[in-house]
């Protein structure tokens, strides 16, 4: 086991201000509960600490601009930096601040990765660790690393300057031997323990790890309690060190604010482009895909506007989705400048073995290819222009078929399978029955209608509040058509019901 | 094929022409071989030595008479209609039946009634190759057609002409999309169509005389046209039983 601990010191910070551009230096800092918790680095010149009360830290910068903490972006952003590192080792798992009352935080932020079944994919320890950090700085994310066998170790490891220092220029993994000198050589306020107990250690005289180590534990154990000797166990690597695994939510949800509003639908495709770019290659790192893409047009102060754009087949190509966006943007009018464009996938399905072997047959991509413009079609005509038939199970005529909302092209749904009935049914049915012209025991309909065949009787619903009695007749027109009618037997008047074309 | 490509081919031949002056029998033959495969080139003389490229109608009277055989493959094919209920469905359902069962997707845009789901089974079609479009407005329902046509993924579209009537530049690029996707196009037209002229490679008018559908080839890319054939209706339709009113 490697553990590599990654600490966030500026989190509250950079929370925050993320959004800003870099060569902003305006003396900024983040306050909770009338103390300062963090700086930026104008505002540490002038002498802003954390730690420092408001009104200190005010006293010493006259034009600080003073931020109230959101522990719940900083939650989010840790998140978001979990699923970052996700993509480099499935055993992840994030940690958040910890603060003691009225105190500066004593605990980073920090993640948690296990790094040894990935080293051999980025070609060893060295690369990994610097493209962890090219990334990281890319991000903005101010960060410092520590290595160790247990997350407790690369968790103490990381305050140790001379460690880090050894890790900035190391190629392999320390052995054993290696750890517990490193970890001997700490100084015992880097333990991870409050500051009470730290102050008890310097009181007794223990400035070192080492020093710590070589008192009996039993003796420890009395003196500072069980949980502490069980930390110093997980620290030794003798007592396993769990660490709650970051599970990857299963939805997508990213947002990208425009500082100009956009008042066009085709410059909405450039930011649309990048989410669905992100969203791809998340979905191709955990083999997931998303039948729906949920755009969310955000007008500000003046509503929001939803756009759902479906996909009936696992569609990991970002070419593609960009196109279906495209069809379902251009029929979009924007009311307002749109501010902020919003993509949510909440149901994020695992892509089946099966559905991707089909594509490798023939019938497989002939069928790919007919989802692609069944999505085409959606996606520009909306999806209530499309429409399958199938049968039902019924003896009235308007109920024996339905609209198929899902298309099925796939081959027969196993199972029920309905049969219809034996009798000529028309090709044509209309939408309601039409009322049938009758003069002189004659029915008119655009001419004479002469009738052919009949009766057969359907009588039906009679449990319901409207009776179905028709005798229904095959009747020819005087051009010829060939028209399905019935006479209602409870008011005797005839109507037209379907046409044999 | 358009005008543009072939004036294109025709300036080609022209000048191989006039750049050998005398070629050998066999080089000269290569060109005509060439033309004469062309589908918009009419032969008269060859008509049993034609393949039978068509799609089957279903019909034996009427597949004597198309030049393939059958329904023209990947090409449009106008059916002329003023008064619906004549068998004018019946006279492509069963194509459409043995496309489905081929596993080929099947489009109906802008129908004017409902396809009723239990006759269309009677009739061998799979109803889940079955695709119906709605599309609004004479644009996205061009748009949808062309789509469908090209994208290769289904076997036959049938079209009904709304209240516009769509121009000949529309009517030529579904022509063009259905030889691009080889795919069969039905476009049910009104008859007052018939006397604008028309892209499509087979103009049918369909009439009734009181008992049969009486189909009239109106035009034939490559064949004759102006004959006439009577369909009867399906037996179990026209039996008369003894009238009760």
């Amino acid at each position: 086991m490697l553990w590599l601990c990654i600490q966030l010191p500026k989190l509250p910070l950079e929370a925050l201000t993320r959004a800003h551009r870099a060569g902003d230096s305006a003396p900024l800092a983040v306050a909770q509960s009338s103390l300062i918790i963090d700086a930026n680095r104008a505002a540490n010149s002038q002498n802003v600490e954390p730690g420092l009360s408001i009104a200190t830290a005010c006293a010493y910068c006259a034009d600080l601009q003073l931020l109230e903490r959101d522990a719940e972006r900083e939650e989010q952003l840790l998140q978001q930096l979990a699923q970052w590192a996700y993509s480099f080792t499935p055993v992840v798992s994030p940690r958040s601040a910890e603060r003691e009352h009225n105190q500066p935080d004593n605990q980073f932020a920090c993640l948690y990765l296990e790094i040894s079944g990935c080293l051999k994919a980025h070609h060893g320890l060295r690369p990994l660790l610097q493209q962890l950090g090219k990334e990281l700085r890319k991000m903005r994310i101010s960060h410092f690393m520590g290595l160790g066998h247990s997350p407790s170790a690369a968790h103490l490891l990381s305050q140790l300057p001379e460690h880090r220092q050894w890790l900035a220029e190391t190629k392999h993994a320390p052995t054993s031997q290696q750890w517990r000198q490193w970890i001997s050589f700490a100084p015992s306020k880097l333990l991870d323990c409050n500051h009470k107990t730290i102050a008890k250690l310097y009181a007794s005289g223990i400035k070192r790890v080492s020093q710590l180590l070589a008192i009996p534990l039993s003796e420890v154990g009395s003196r500072f309690g069980r949980n502490f000797i069980s930390y110093l166990a997980q620290l030794n690597g003798t007592r396993p060190d769990p660490v709650p695994s970051f599970e990857p939510p299963a939805e997508f949800h990213n947002e990208l604010f425009s500082p100009s509003p956009l008042d066009n639908s085709e410059q909405l495709l450039f930011p649309a482009g990048r989410l669905i770019r992100e969203l791809c290659r998340q979905l191709q790192r955990r083999q997931l895909y998303s039948q729906q893409l949920c755009w969310v047009l955000d007008y500000g102060s003046r509503g929001q506007q939803p756009i759902n754009v479906e996909v009936s087949r696992p569609l990991l190509d970002p070419q593609r989705l960009i196109a279906l966006t495209k069809l379902q943007f251009e029929r979009v009018e924007l009311k307002e400048p749109v501010q902020a464009l919003t993509l949510k996938c909440q149901q994020l399905q695992p892509i089946e073995n099966q559905s991707l072997r089909e594509d490798f047959f023939d019938e497989g991509s002939k069928l790919n290819e007919s989802y692609q413009l069944i999505d085409k079609l959606k996606a520009r005509l909306g999806h209530q222009a499309l429409s399958g038939v199938t049968l039902k199970e019924s003896y009235l005529p308007e109920q024996a078929w339905q609209n198929a909302d899902s298309l099925t092209l796939q081959s027969k749904a196993k199972g029920h399978h309905l049969t219809p009935v034996r009798a000529p049914r028309p090709n044509w049915l209309l939408p309601r029955p039409d009322r049938l012209q009758q003069r002189d025991h004659k029915l008119f309909y655009d001419g004479e209608l002469q009738l052919l065949q009949g009766p057969e009787r359907i009588d039906g619903y009679w449990w319901q509040q409207r009776r179905h009695a028709r005798d229904y007749y095959i009747a020819r027109g005087s051009h010829g058509s060939l028209y399905w009618v019935f006479q209602d037997l409870t008011s005797e008047s005839w109507f037209l019901h379907g046409v044999y074309s | 094929m358009n005008s543009a490509e072939n004036f294109l081919q025709n300036k080609q031949l022209a000048k191989q022409a006039n750049n050998e002056p005398l070629p050998p029998g066999q080089e000269q033959a290569q060109p005509l071989q060439q033309l004469l495969t062309r589908p918009d080139i009419w032969q008269l003389a060859s008509g049993q030595g034609r393949s039978r490229t068509g799609i089957s109608t279903g019909y034996r009277g009427l597949d004597a008479l198309l030049t393939g055989h059958g329904w023209p493959r990947a090409a449009s094919t106008e059916l002329l209609i003023d008064k619906a209920g004549i068998g004018e469905m019946s006279l492509i359902l069963p194509t459409l039946a043995e496309l489905t069962r081929q596993g080929q997707m099947v489009i109906l845009v802008n129908p004017p009634l409902i396809p009723y789901a239990p006759a269309l089974v009677q009739a061998g079609v799979q109803l889940e190759k079955l695709l119906v479009l709605h599309p609004r407005g004479q644009r996205d329902q061009l748009w949808a057609a062309e789509q469908s046509l090209q994208s290769g993924a289904c076997g036959a579209l049938i079209q009904w002409q709304g209240k516009e009537t769509p121009a000949d530049k529309d009517l030529r690029r579904l022509q063009v999309a259905a030889r691009d996707g080889d795919c069969l196009h039905f476009h049910f037209r009104p008859g007052s169509c018939v006397k604008t002229p028309s892209p499509a490679a087979l103009r049918l008018q369909l009439k009734s005389d009181g008992e049969q559908l009486a189909l009239h080839l109106f035009k034939q890319l490559s064949g004759k046209s102006g004959q006439r054939v009577h369909l009867a209706r399906n037996p179990d339709l026209v039996r008369r039983d003894q009238p009760l009113h």
